[in-house]
Protein backbone atom coordinates (compact mmCIF):
# COMPACT_ATOMS: atom_id res chain seq x y z
CA UNK A 1 0.00 0.00 0.00
CA UNK A 2 1.38 3.52 -1.18
CA UNK A 3 1.38 5.58 1.33
CA UNK A 4 0.64 9.51 1.01
CA UNK A 5 2.35 12.52 2.29
CA UNK A 6 1.34 15.60 3.34
CA UNK A 7 3.63 18.54 3.09
CA UNK A 8 2.94 21.91 4.66
CA UNK A 9 5.08 25.04 3.00
CA UNK A 10 2.80 27.64 3.27
CA UNK A 11 4.46 30.94 3.88
CA UNK A 12 7.77 29.78 2.38
CA UNK A 13 9.20 31.75 -0.03
CA UNK A 14 11.35 29.57 -3.30
CA UNK A 15 13.60 27.89 -3.08
CA UNK A 16 12.52 26.60 0.30
CA UNK A 17 9.68 24.31 -0.63
CA UNK A 18 11.63 22.65 -3.54
CA UNK A 19 14.70 21.92 -0.86
CA UNK A 20 11.44 20.26 1.34
CA UNK A 21 10.02 18.38 -1.53
CA UNK A 22 13.44 17.23 -2.58
CA UNK A 23 14.24 15.72 1.27
CA UNK A 24 10.70 14.15 1.77
CA UNK A 25 10.63 11.95 -1.73
CA UNK A 26 14.12 10.89 -0.88
CA UNK A 27 12.80 9.23 1.68
CA UNK A 28 9.76 7.98 0.33
CA UNK A 29 9.43 4.65 -2.00
CA UNK A 30 8.36 4.29 -5.50
CA UNK A 31 4.43 5.32 -6.11
CA UNK A 32 4.02 6.90 -2.75
CA UNK A 33 2.09 10.06 -3.09
CA UNK A 34 3.82 13.72 -1.74
CA UNK A 35 1.54 16.47 -1.45
CA UNK A 36 2.61 19.78 -1.10
CA UNK A 37 1.17 22.57 -0.11
CA UNK A 38 2.44 25.96 -1.05
CA UNK A 39 1.10 29.67 -1.28
CA UNK A 40 4.35 31.23 -3.17
CA UNK A 41 3.78 31.49 -6.82
CA UNK A 42 7.22 30.87 -7.99
CA UNK A 43 7.01 27.53 -6.02
CA UNK A 44 4.05 26.80 -7.96
CA UNK A 45 6.07 27.23 -11.04
CA UNK A 46 9.94 25.40 -9.86
CA UNK A 47 8.49 22.70 -7.87
CA UNK A 48 5.89 20.94 -10.58
CA UNK A 49 8.92 22.12 -13.28
CA UNK A 50 11.61 20.36 -11.62
CA UNK A 51 9.59 16.99 -9.97
CA UNK A 52 8.90 16.67 -14.09
CA UNK A 53 12.23 17.24 -14.92
CA UNK A 54 13.29 14.27 -12.68
CA UNK A 55 10.36 11.61 -14.08
CA UNK A 56 7.94 11.69 -11.46
CA UNK A 57 3.89 12.16 -12.11
CA UNK A 58 3.06 15.97 -11.04
CA UNK A 59 -0.47 17.34 -10.76
CA UNK A 60 -1.24 21.09 -9.60
CA UNK A 61 -4.65 21.92 -8.09
CA UNK A 62 -5.56 25.49 -7.33
CA UNK A 63 -7.47 24.69 -3.61
CA UNK A 64 -7.84 28.67 -2.96
CA UNK A 65 -7.06 31.91 -4.33
CA UNK A 66 -3.01 31.71 -4.34
CA UNK A 67 -2.89 28.44 -2.94
CA UNK A 68 -2.05 25.04 -4.38
CA UNK A 69 -1.41 21.77 -3.82
CA UNK A 70 1.48 20.03 -5.86
CA UNK A 71 0.58 16.25 -5.75
CA UNK A 72 3.93 14.06 -6.77
CA UNK A 73 3.77 10.90 -7.41
CA UNK A 74 7.18 9.13 -7.14
CA UNK A 75 7.74 7.46 -10.08
CA UNK A 76 11.97 6.13 -9.40
CA UNK B 1 -16.08 23.15 -9.84
CA UNK B 2 -18.94 23.13 -7.15
CA UNK B 3 -18.49 23.90 -3.28
CA UNK B 4 -19.77 20.44 -2.56
CA UNK B 5 -17.17 18.01 -1.36
CA UNK B 6 -14.78 16.03 -4.03
CA UNK B 7 -12.51 13.24 -3.83
CA UNK B 8 -9.16 14.14 -5.56
CA UNK B 9 -9.95 10.71 -7.28
CA UNK B 10 -12.53 12.17 -9.37
CA UNK B 11 -9.84 14.33 -11.27
CA UNK B 12 -7.87 11.45 -12.86
CA UNK B 13 -4.21 11.01 -12.88
CA UNK B 14 -2.87 10.63 -9.63
CA UNK B 15 -4.57 8.49 -7.26
CA UNK B 16 -4.94 10.33 -3.87
CA UNK B 17 -5.90 7.94 -0.94
CA UNK B 18 -8.11 9.27 1.44
CA UNK B 19 -8.31 12.45 1.54
CA UNK B 20 -12.37 14.52 0.51
CA UNK B 21 -12.11 18.27 1.08
CA UNK B 22 -13.66 20.81 0.80
CA UNK B 23 -13.01 23.48 -1.82
CA UNK B 24 -14.42 27.17 -1.31
CA UNK B 25 -15.99 28.13 -4.38
CA UNK B 26 -13.69 30.68 -6.34
CA UNK B 27 -14.51 34.30 -6.79
CA UNK B 28 -14.82 35.38 -10.30
CA UNK B 29 -11.84 37.99 -10.43
CA UNK B 30 -12.70 39.11 -13.97
CA UNK B 31 -14.55 42.19 -12.68
CA UNK B 32 -12.17 42.92 -10.40
CA UNK B 33 -9.48 42.74 -13.01
CA UNK B 34 -11.63 45.07 -15.05
CA UNK B 35 -11.79 47.54 -12.40
CA UNK B 36 -8.05 47.72 -12.01
CA UNK B 37 -7.73 48.26 -15.53
CA UNK B 38 -9.82 50.77 -15.88
CA UNK B 39 -8.43 52.50 -12.40
CA UNK B 40 -4.53 52.08 -13.79
CA UNK B 41 -5.72 54.02 -17.06
CA UNK B 42 -7.75 56.50 -14.99
CA UNK B 43 -5.00 57.33 -12.86
CA UNK B 44 -2.42 57.67 -15.91
CA UNK B 45 -4.65 60.21 -17.00
CA UNK B 46 -5.11 62.19 -13.94
CA UNK B 47 -1.19 62.05 -13.88
CA UNK B 48 -0.49 63.19 -17.40
CA UNK B 49 -2.95 66.05 -16.60
CA UNK B 50 -1.79 67.45 -13.49
CA UNK B 51 2.19 66.64 -13.11
CA UNK B 52 3.31 65.56 -17.11
CA UNK B 53 3.46 63.17 -19.38
CA UNK B 54 6.35 61.44 -18.32
CA UNK B 55 5.37 60.51 -14.49
CA UNK B 56 1.52 59.20 -16.56
CA UNK B 57 4.08 56.70 -19.10
CA UNK B 58 6.33 55.83 -15.89
CA UNK B 59 3.23 54.90 -14.13
CA UNK B 60 1.96 53.02 -17.17
CA UNK B 61 5.13 51.20 -17.76
CA UNK B 62 5.37 50.18 -14.38
CA UNK B 63 2.06 48.70 -14.76
CA UNK B 64 2.65 46.85 -17.43
CA UNK B 65 6.13 45.62 -16.97
CA UNK B 66 4.33 44.36 -13.14
CA UNK B 67 2.16 42.58 -14.80
CA UNK B 68 4.36 40.87 -17.28
CA UNK B 69 6.18 39.71 -14.77
CA UNK B 70 3.54 38.40 -12.51
CA UNK B 71 1.94 36.36 -15.34
CA UNK B 72 5.29 35.27 -17.07
CA UNK B 73 6.72 34.14 -13.17
CA UNK B 74 10.19 35.35 -14.78
CA UNK B 75 12.59 35.45 -11.56
CA UNK B 76 16.19 36.20 -12.18
CA UNK B 77 17.00 35.06 -9.22
CA UNK B 78 16.03 31.34 -10.42
CA UNK B 79 17.39 32.08 -13.22
CA UNK B 80 20.51 32.59 -11.16
CA UNK B 81 19.98 29.85 -8.73
CA UNK B 82 18.07 26.49 -10.66
CA UNK B 83 21.13 25.57 -12.79
CA UNK B 84 22.89 24.84 -9.16
CA UNK B 85 19.80 23.73 -7.09
CA UNK B 86 17.89 21.79 -10.13
CA UNK B 87 20.07 21.96 -12.82
CA UNK B 88 16.89 23.62 -14.50
CA UNK B 89 18.38 26.55 -16.81
CA UNK B 90 15.01 27.32 -18.45
CA UNK B 91 14.36 30.85 -16.76
CA UNK B 92 18.18 31.00 -17.51
CA UNK B 93 17.82 30.82 -21.31
CA UNK B 94 14.73 33.04 -20.87
CA UNK B 95 16.77 35.92 -19.23
CA UNK B 96 19.53 35.66 -21.55
CA UNK B 97 16.87 35.59 -24.60
CA UNK B 98 15.28 38.95 -22.82
CA UNK B 99 18.94 40.30 -22.84
CA UNK B 100 19.68 39.86 -26.27
CA UNK B 101 16.35 41.59 -27.51
CA UNK B 102 17.35 44.47 -25.24
CA UNK B 103 21.12 44.23 -26.58
CA UNK B 104 19.47 45.05 -29.87
CA UNK B 105 16.58 47.09 -28.79
CA UNK B 106 19.35 49.40 -26.67
CA UNK B 107 21.75 49.73 -29.56
CA UNK B 108 18.86 51.15 -31.63
CA UNK B 109 18.33 53.77 -29.11
CA UNK B 110 21.91 55.07 -28.58
CA UNK B 111 22.70 54.58 -32.43
CA UNK B 112 19.82 56.48 -33.15
CA UNK B 113 21.03 59.40 -30.62
CA UNK B 114 24.48 58.87 -32.08
CA UNK B 115 23.96 58.91 -35.66
CA UNK B 116 21.67 62.78 -35.12
CA UNK B 117 24.40 64.31 -32.86
CA UNK B 118 22.28 64.17 -29.89
CA UNK B 119 23.66 63.01 -26.44
CA UNK B 120 23.66 59.05 -25.97
CA UNK B 121 21.10 58.61 -23.26
CA UNK B 122 21.81 56.05 -20.40
CA UNK B 123 25.42 56.96 -20.64
CA UNK B 124 25.57 57.17 -16.76
CA UNK B 125 25.09 53.60 -16.25
CA UNK B 126 28.28 52.97 -18.10
CA UNK B 127 30.73 52.27 -14.71
CA UNK B 128 33.86 51.34 -13.84
CA UNK B 129 34.17 47.53 -13.75
CA UNK B 130 36.64 46.23 -11.00
CA UNK B 131 36.88 43.43 -8.27
CA UNK B 132 34.21 45.32 -6.19
CA UNK B 133 31.82 44.52 -9.15
CA UNK B 134 32.36 40.73 -8.53
CA UNK B 135 31.98 41.36 -4.87
CA UNK B 136 28.74 43.26 -4.90
CA UNK B 137 27.68 40.64 -7.58
CA UNK B 138 28.02 37.79 -5.22
CA UNK B 139 26.65 39.45 -1.91
CA UNK B 140 23.33 40.50 -3.78
CA UNK B 141 23.21 36.63 -5.35
CA UNK B 142 23.25 35.69 -1.53
CA UNK B 143 20.98 37.89 -0.83
CA UNK B 144 18.50 37.80 -3.44
CA UNK B 145 18.21 33.85 -2.46
CA UNK B 146 17.58 34.48 1.15
CA UNK B 147 15.08 36.87 0.43
CA UNK B 148 13.29 35.02 -2.06
CA UNK B 149 13.45 37.05 -5.14
CA UNK B 150 15.72 40.03 -6.50
CA UNK B 151 14.07 43.41 -6.54
CA UNK B 152 11.39 43.02 -9.04
CA UNK B 153 10.32 39.76 -7.64
CA UNK B 154 9.97 40.78 -4.23
CA UNK B 155 7.80 43.92 -4.99
CA UNK B 156 5.76 41.59 -7.73
CA UNK B 157 5.32 39.34 -4.84
CA UNK B 158 4.19 42.13 -2.24
CA UNK B 159 1.82 42.77 -4.80
CA UNK B 160 0.45 39.31 -5.22
CA UNK B 161 0.33 39.17 -1.13
CA UNK B 162 2.62 36.83 0.04
CA UNK B 163 3.36 38.13 3.76
CA UNK B 164 7.40 37.14 4.03
CA UNK B 165 8.60 39.07 1.28
CA UNK B 166 6.90 42.29 3.05
CA UNK B 167 9.47 41.82 5.10
CA UNK B 168 11.89 41.69 2.37
CA UNK B 169 10.45 44.55 0.62
CA UNK B 170 10.76 46.66 4.30
CA UNK B 171 14.79 45.96 4.68
CA UNK B 172 15.39 46.08 0.80
CA UNK B 173 14.34 49.89 1.46
CA UNK B 174 16.57 49.97 4.04
CA UNK B 175 19.41 48.45 2.73
CA UNK B 176 18.81 50.85 -0.53
CA UNK B 177 18.81 54.53 1.74
CA UNK B 178 21.50 53.02 3.46
CA UNK B 179 23.37 52.74 0.21
CA UNK B 180 22.53 56.17 -1.92
CA UNK B 181 23.91 57.67 2.10
CA UNK B 182 27.01 56.35 2.08
CA UNK B 183 27.47 55.62 -2.28
CA UNK B 184 29.67 58.71 -2.23
CA UNK B 185 32.53 56.84 -0.47
CA UNK B 186 32.19 53.71 -1.72
CA UNK B 187 32.34 55.15 -5.35
CA UNK B 188 35.45 57.38 -4.09
CA UNK B 189 37.37 54.47 -2.65
CA UNK B 190 36.13 51.47 -4.58
CA UNK B 191 34.33 52.43 -7.65
CA UNK B 192 36.03 54.83 -9.81
CA UNK B 193 38.68 52.07 -9.34
CA UNK B 194 38.54 50.86 -12.55
CA UNK B 195 38.13 50.85 -15.93
CA UNK B 196 34.90 51.51 -17.45
CA UNK B 197 34.24 50.16 -21.34
CA UNK B 198 31.34 50.74 -22.89
CA UNK B 199 31.45 48.22 -26.02
CA UNK B 200 30.84 50.70 -29.10
CA UNK B 201 34.31 52.49 -28.50
CA UNK B 202 36.15 49.19 -28.34
CA UNK B 203 34.43 47.31 -31.52
CA UNK B 204 32.18 49.93 -32.78
CA UNK B 205 28.39 50.00 -33.10
CA UNK B 206 28.20 46.77 -35.61
CA UNK B 207 30.83 44.56 -33.57
CA UNK B 208 29.53 45.58 -29.97
CA UNK B 209 26.29 43.86 -31.28
CA UNK B 210 27.82 41.48 -32.38
CA UNK B 211 30.34 40.57 -29.70
CA UNK B 212 27.53 40.64 -26.94
CA UNK B 213 25.25 38.75 -28.69
CA UNK B 214 27.70 36.11 -29.20
CA UNK B 215 28.25 36.02 -25.52
CA UNK B 216 25.37 35.73 -24.88
CA UNK B 217 24.87 32.85 -27.33
CA UNK B 218 27.61 30.90 -25.87
CA UNK B 219 25.82 31.39 -22.00
CA UNK B 220 22.93 29.91 -23.93
CA UNK B 221 24.26 26.81 -25.51
CA UNK B 222 26.09 26.50 -21.95
CA UNK B 223 22.98 26.82 -20.01
CA UNK B 224 21.37 24.33 -22.10
CA UNK B 225 24.18 21.81 -22.33
CA UNK B 226 24.18 21.90 -18.51
CA UNK B 227 20.81 21.14 -17.86
CA UNK B 228 20.89 18.36 -20.06
CA UNK B 229 23.90 17.17 -18.13
CA UNK B 230 22.59 17.36 -14.90
CA UNK B 231 19.51 15.68 -15.75
CA UNK B 232 21.89 12.62 -17.30
CA UNK B 233 23.64 12.60 -14.00
CA UNK B 234 21.15 12.69 -11.58
CA UNK B 235 19.47 9.23 -13.84
CA UNK B 236 22.15 7.47 -12.48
Amino acid sequence: MSKEVELDCMGEACPVPLIKCEKALEGMDVGDVLICQIDHSCAMKNVPEWAREQGHNVEIEEVDDGEWEVIIEKVK
Amino acid sequence: MGDQPQTANSEGGIRRSTRTRTRKKKKNQIPLGILAFLLIVAIGIILSLTVGNNVALFWLLGSVFGFILQRSRFCFTASMRDPYLTGGTNLTKAVLTAFAVTTIGFAAIKYGAFTRGLPIPGQSYVVPISLATAVGAFMFGIGMVIAGGCASGTLMRVGEGFGMQILSLFFFIVGSLLGAAHFGWWKLNFIVRGPSVFLPDVFGWVGAVIVQLFIIALLWIAADKWAKRKNVSDGH
